[in-house]
């Protein structure tokens, strides 16, 4: 049991406080109080922020590695499976621990106000601290198996939040969707961990496996097959190719849940995943290119499939998968030049992602609430001066998102494409790829720009249109929604810069995670290249900004005065193509769906014929008996026939016999 | 502690209490079975009876489990039944006696005792008990007799003194049956559950083609045993006790007569003698070659001297080549035997789990029984076969089940659970796919098993407790369903969260059970499961395809169940227009309340904190383990010698800084 008041002591206490939360919830519910159900979660998880945040203070400005451990008892033990209740705080964990309860408290302090009225208010808020305690479980865990009760306990609680509303079909159908492509992705890293448990000494304990591993390791094949068996959990976790189509449909859910969930941090736990075990990773550049290639893939199809999409949450949510492909192109890096400036990249866009994207969803949930749970751009229009608070945090989250100079999104990004270009121009085997990663990704920024002011100008500029669903009710959100706007705006505004280019804080901080040590360490072992440090490329910042403003300027140009959309002639079959998504869930559901069904109804079938099988046998004796039966014919000559013949036989039989 | 339980417990209080929680339900169903016709009182006393039974054995396991988690057992030779009634040795309190953990309960003797082994008479005995393998099963029988009692009611409408009386036959026999250490009497309760079962799914059964599914159920389960009641009794015949009048341990000595002592019908005696002829077999037919070899050798050497005595060295070399071969004829003559009476002792589990393709009879079954029985046969029937896989069949013929075991039965259940994952999706009514289901999670649980370690086995033997708790969950609901509404059909019923919200709440929390998500019990013991196909000699022998079936189930699992929330939960409100007579309405009442609380509480803790329990059943997989090891090292020396290797065990961090 570690000391309380420790360090690691106090984030075991932030970490249990939301599930504390998530109880008194479900009891407010019970006790039929339901409208005081948001008051435990807000204060859970704000005290759980402050915790978190007091701890990171007091830890940062240090130089000497951070890692504290503890293990509170056995979850099971059998032979050599040995899973102890294991807890690792070092900076990732602290960092990722301090953005989901600052992030959830605002969020839920949102939610307090938009979900008001609500019938399943209670269930809403027990739902969401059970996330929140999960997911810091997630972050906190040093045992694989604990780490998947975290990762599965999230996907459990996206899936009641995004079926949150259950009477609606479309709800039903993307919650279960959601469940199934992520746990598709889970049964591979479930695989992974096994073949690692399997080639890491039996350890289940992160650290003491990834030790294991990076000082014994097994041959490179093996370890590639290990590091894309768990990317492949990230992939349906974080939304990548192939499996990310489950997130534009979990928009059904409530808009705070997306902003919470879909954006700031369940899907950033396969970022967090791959950060976590960079060691390996860095032991296979193969598994790393593929990181690179799929990351690079999903950003560019999500951002052209957001070009042309009406629903302002979709755009957002195709924006997610987009940055998140961001995050593992950045990640993927970490073959080609130092692991610790591809985690710290990606780590640093995790970051700064979390809070404009957050403060996007919110935006867009504060002019749904506004607009009578309307989100369909063609149907409003020109609300900046309707609710000026929304339109200009939005706008805020929106130049974050696009890369602005300056701003949050700008400085993260700007790593994550210099990384690409050094590992592009350094001298990895595979740097063709990473260069040609590195356009694409500078492609897709271009695109982020775009649709982002396309979204932004759709719904705050022209003419001033509010659909009649809105009864009316019109008008900026009440200041329980507005402030959580408001700071997460600051946020997107301020804090990059503040936190990394102005005082590399963050990048020190992040270095001092055990981690990074050992990743550059098995870096250096396996590629024989030297570790290098981030350093700031006037060139790429100079071609980023450039790329941002040259697409908010595009979506100026077209949007400025509002809808509707004009497309030219040429363009029409590809703004079809992104319209329908490029028909990928109609690939997907004649390619996988289709052929399961088929399946089941074939294995169905085949029952009934296995079925025929038994019967057929157990048929042999009721055939037998209809054969012997008219043996049994009840007439004494019958009977006294027989007899003779047999006695005829048997004394044959014998005469020969003897009279051989 | 043990003082503590010295003084609670007189010696005996267990046997005692054993026995009661054993035949008690007979005693129910007699008193049962006087109130006739009358519903209300029927249904009142057989509640009351069964909340009864289930406080007495509560706290019989609860005893036996802390006795069992912290005794440390010299040898791992046998299994450890405690309280074991018969018991005449007068050892310390509670573990009942002698360390032999025998009986003298003789009921009836097939020969004349041997002067030479008195301890061993030649007879079927009351040898009962409980050990780390069965005792969770007893309570696990115990709580769903209580959840079938409570849930039974438009199913007990008719005749409700009969259908309760023969609920609490199932139980005595499923009782006896997991508590016997004798294979007659072992074999004698499985085949007395079938009578019970059959009048419940033939006399009170749901659908039209009742009889029909009853008589297939009780011929096909009755047509697999039949050949495992031929391989109990080869194997009793084949393996009886040596004359020499060792019982325990190894034997050593190679050359003694191989004279036949009596034979045994005690699983523990059984254990000893397998191992050993096999042993002494094996290790006289190697002696004999060795010497065979030697002669040989002596009478080339000889040759090449030009020796005069060379006929009289020849002889000599004949005589030990005749031996050898005799030897040799010997040892394979039994292997041969144990072979095929190894494939005759399993037919009737793998038919009684079942595993495909042997599962024909179940959907049937399952879908006109009467849905508390359908609780009754997945949660606690189910299990008959998987406990007879691992208390009879691997410890009886281990050297089958290390070379067959995986390749063979390993890969039916692996092929079950993708084939009856598939068959489930494509249900419309919700009990079947409950019952495909079953069969899906008892297919990852034969091929876990199969891998023989730790990990596997233990896997195996708690995996029985929690799909017992999950799958009777399942059907409880679904009982619940169906006194609402007469129908469990997918395509009739829908949107119902929004009618019965605890209701919902129940199903999904038990639909998450199913699919083992972690915090549930299921998830451990998928992962012990999964964990023991990646240990070497499952690796070694089988590959990885089958690791990746049993992951594969993750996936599949998730993938009906979730599909059937959606259907039953989700959406709008759709319900039959014809209501039954008598049809309950709302959400659940107290009662049902009650008896759901129980299974959904075993899945939650035993997900939290389920190392007590496999604790208390270190010690008798370690037995099982044993006896696997001895015939792995028989098979193939280099991969046993891998898999016995623990890796140098890293101490644990502590907090450091």
């Amino acid at each position: 049991m570690p000391d309380p008041l420790s360090p690691i002591g106090l984030s075991l206490i932030a970490v249990t406080l939301p599930l504390l939360g998530s109880v008194l919830s479900a009891l407010c519910g019970a006790a039929r109080l339901p409208r005081l159900a948001h008051m435990p979660a807000v204060l859970t998880f704000a005290a759980a922020g402050v915790i978190s945040g007091y701890v990171l203070f007091t830890l940062a400005g240090g130089k000497d590695p951070l890692s504290y451990k503890a293990e509170l008892g056995t979850w099971f033990t059998v032979g050599d499976m040995k899973v102890p209740v294991a807890f690792h705080l070092d900076s990732l964990s602290l960092i990722m621990l301090s953005t989901v309860t600052f992030i959830a408290t605002f969020i839920a302090v949102f939610s307090a106000s938009y979900m008001k009225g609500d019938d399943g208010f209670a269930r809403y808020f027990a739902v969401m601290g059970l996330f929140v305690f999960a997911m810091c479980l997630l972050v906190t865990s040093n045992n694989f198996f604990l780490l998947v009760a975290g990762w599965e306990g999230v996907g459990l609680c996206s899936y009641l939040l995004v079926g949150y509303y259950y009477t609606k079909p479309s709800a039903a159908a993307a919650a279960r969707k959601a469940f199934l492509v992520t746990r598709l992705g889970d049964v591979g890293m479930i695989l992974g961990i096994f073949w690692l448990w399997k080639f890491g000494g039996y350890h289940s304990n992160i650290d003491q496996l990834v030790d294991h591993i990076t000082h014994q390791p097994p041959a490179a094949d093996q370890i590639t097959l290990c590091c894309l068996l768990l990317f492949c959990g990230a992939v349906g976790k974080s939304a990548q190719l192939p499996l990310y189509v489950w997130l534009p449909d979990a928009m059904e859910g409530p808009t705070p849940v997306s902003a919470l969930i879909h954006a700031a941090t369940m899907v950033t736990a396969g970022v967090y995943l791959l950060a976590r075990t960079a060691p390996l990773f860095a032991l296979s550049p193969t598994a790393q290119i593929v990181v690179t290639i799929v990351g690079g893939l999903t950003a560019l199809l999500a951002a052209f499939i957001a070009l042309a999409q009406y629903d302002l949450k979709r755009v957002l949510a195709y924006s997610t998968v987009s940055q998140l492909g961001f995050m593992f192109m950045g990640l993927g890096c970490g073959g080609a030049i130092a692991p610790n400036i591809a985690v710290t990249a990606a780590i640093f866009h995790l970051f700064t992602h979390a809070f404009f994207k957050a403060l996007l969803f919110l935006g867009s949930g504060s002019v749904m609430h506004a607009m009578g749970n309307v989100i369909d751009m063609r149907k409003f229009g020109g609300l900046r001066k309707l609710m000026p608070v929304t339109h200009a945090t939005f706008l805020i989250g929106s130049l974050a998102l696009a890369g602005f100079p300056l701003l949050s999104g700008f400085w993260s990004k700007d790593q994550i494409l210099t990384a690409l270009h050094d590992a592009g121009t350094g001298r990895s085997v595979f740097h063709g790829y990473y260069y040609t990663v590195y356009l694409v990704a500078c492609l897709t920024a271009l695109m982020t720009a775009f649709y982002t002011f396309r979204a932004y100008f759709l719904t705050f500029w022209g003419e001033e249109r509010v659909p009649h669903e809105a009864h009316g009710h019109a008008h900026e959100s009440s200041p329980a929604m507005t402030i959580p706007l408001v700071i997460l705006a600051v946020g997107a505004l301020a804090i990059g810069a503040v936190v990394d280019p102005l005082t590399h804080w963050f990048g020190h901080f992040l270095e001092r995670s055990p981690v990074l040590h050992h990743a550059d360490e098995a870096f250096h072992k396996t590629t024989n290249m030297s570790v290098g440090h981030h350093a700031f490329n006037v060139t790429v910042a100079a071609i980023s900004s450039v790329l941002s403003l040259a697409g908010i300027g595009i979506a100026a140009m077209l949007y400025r005065k509002g809808g509707p959309e004009k497309v030219p002639t040429v363009l029409k079959p590809v703004f079809a193509l992104s319209q329908n998504k490029a028909y990928v869930d109609e690939v997907y559901g004649a390619t996988v769906v289709l052929p399961a069904e088929t399946a089941a109804s074939g294995s169905g079938q085949f029952d009934g014929f296995l079925d025929a099988l038994a019967r057929l046998i157990s048929f042999i004796p009721r055939f037998l008996g209809a054969v012997l039966r008219p043996l049994q014919n009840g007439l004494v000559q019958f009977y006294a026939l027989g007899m003779v013949l047999g006695l005829a036989v048997f004394l044959t039989v014998v005469v020969l016999r003897s009279g051989r | 502690m043990d003082s503590l339980y010295d003084n609670l417990f007189a010696p005996g209080t267990l046997r005692v209490l054993l026995m009661v929680v054993m035949f008690a339900p007979l005693g129910f169903a007699a008193l049962v079975a006087l109130t006739g016709e009358r519903f209300r009182a029927a249904r009142r006393l057989s509640g009351l009876f069964a909340a009864l039974h289930l406080m007495l054995t509560i706290f019989l396991v609860a005893v036996a489990a802390m006795y069992s988690a912290s005794h440390t057992h010299a040898s791992n030779d046998t299994f450890c039944p405690i309280a074991v009634p018969g018991d005449s040795g007068e050892g310390t309190a509670i573990a009942g006696g002698s360390q032999e953990h025998r009986t003298s309960w003789n009921l009836f003797m097939v020969g004349k005792p041997d002067p030479k082994v008195p301890s061993v008479p030649p007879a079927v005995q009351f040898f009962v008990g409980l050990d780390g393998l069965n005792m969770w099963l007893i309570l696990l029988a115990s709580i769903m007799t209580y959840v079938a009692v409570s849930l039974s009611w438009h199913s007990a409408r008719e005749k409700a003194g009969g259908y309760y009386a023969w609920v609490f036959v199932l139980q005595t026999a499923v009782t006896g049956a997991f508590a016997s250490f004798d294979v007659i009497l072992f074999y004698v309760f499985f085949e007395l559950t079938l009578i019970p079962t059959f009048f419940l799914i033939g006399g009170w059964g749901v659908g039209g083609g009742k009889r029909d599914a009853a008589r297939k159920f009780f011929l096909y389960t009755l047509f697999g045993s039949l050949f495992s009641l031929i391989g109990l009794i080869g194997i009793v015949y084949t393996n009886p006790t040596f004359s020499s009048g060792q019982l325990s341990g190894e034997v050593k000595d190679l050359q003694m007569p191989l004279r036949r002592g009596p034979v045994s019908f005690s699983i523990n005696q059984l254990i000893f003698n397998t191992y050993n002829w096999r042993q002494v077999l094996d290790g006289r037919a190697a002696l004999a070659q060795a010497s065979a070899e030697q002669r040989a050798a002596e009478v080339e050497q000889k040759r090449q001297q030009n020796a005069a005595d060379l006929s009289a060295f020849q002889k000599l070399a004949d005589e030990a080549l005749l031996q050898s071969k005799t030897a040799a004829a010997e040892r394979d003559r039994h292997s041969a035997v144990q072979g095929w009476l190894f494939f005759a002792l399993i037919a009737g589990f793998v038919v009684k789990t079942p595993l495909v393709p042997f599962h024909t009879w179940l959907p049937a079954a399952y879908a006109e029984a009467p849905t508390p029985v359908t609780m009754l046969l997945s949660a606690v029937l189910a299990k008959l076969g998987t406990l007879g896989l691992l208390r009879i069949v691997i410890p009886l013929c281990p050297d089958m089940a290390v070379q067959y075991g995986l390749p063979v039965f390993g890969t039916l259940g692996a092929i079950g659970i993708v084939y009856a994952a598939f068959c489930a999706f494509n249900q419309k009514d919700v009990k079947l796919m409950a019952a495909y289901s079953s069969v899906s999670h008892l297919g990852l649980l034969v091929l876990g098993m199969f891998a023989l370690n730790s990990e596997g086995l233990t896997g195996a033997t708690l995996h029985m407790v929690n799909h017992g708790l999950s799958a009777g969950a399942t059907f409880a609901l679904l009982a619940v369903l169906h006194d609402r509404y007469g129908t469990t059909d997918m395509t009739q019923l829908g949107g119902l969260w929004s009618r019965h919200t605890k209701f919902a709440f129940f199903l999904i929390l038990i639909s998450l059970a199913a699919v083992g998500l972690p915090g549930t019990n299921n998830f451990i013991t998928e992962m012990l499961l999964i964990g023991g196909l990646f240990k070497p000699w499952a690796f070694g022998t089988v590959g990885y395809w089958l690791a990746i079936a049993a992951a594969s189930g993750i996936l599949l699992s998730a993938w009906y169940t979730f599909t059937m929330l959606r259907n039953v939960l989700f959406g709008n409100l759709k319900i039959p227009t014809a209501l039954p007579d008598g049809a309950k309405t709302g959400d659940l009442t107290g009662r049902e309340l009650w008896a759901l609380l129980l299974p959904t509480l075993g899945c939650v803790v035993l997900g939290v904190y389920p190392q007590p329990v496999l604790d208390s059943m270190r010690h008798d997989v370690a037995t099982i383990e044993k006896v696997v090891n001895a015939a792995r090292m028989r098979v193939n020396p280099t991969l046993a010698e891998l898999e016995k290797t623990q890796p140098p065990a890293d101490e644990p961090d502590g907090v450091h800084h």
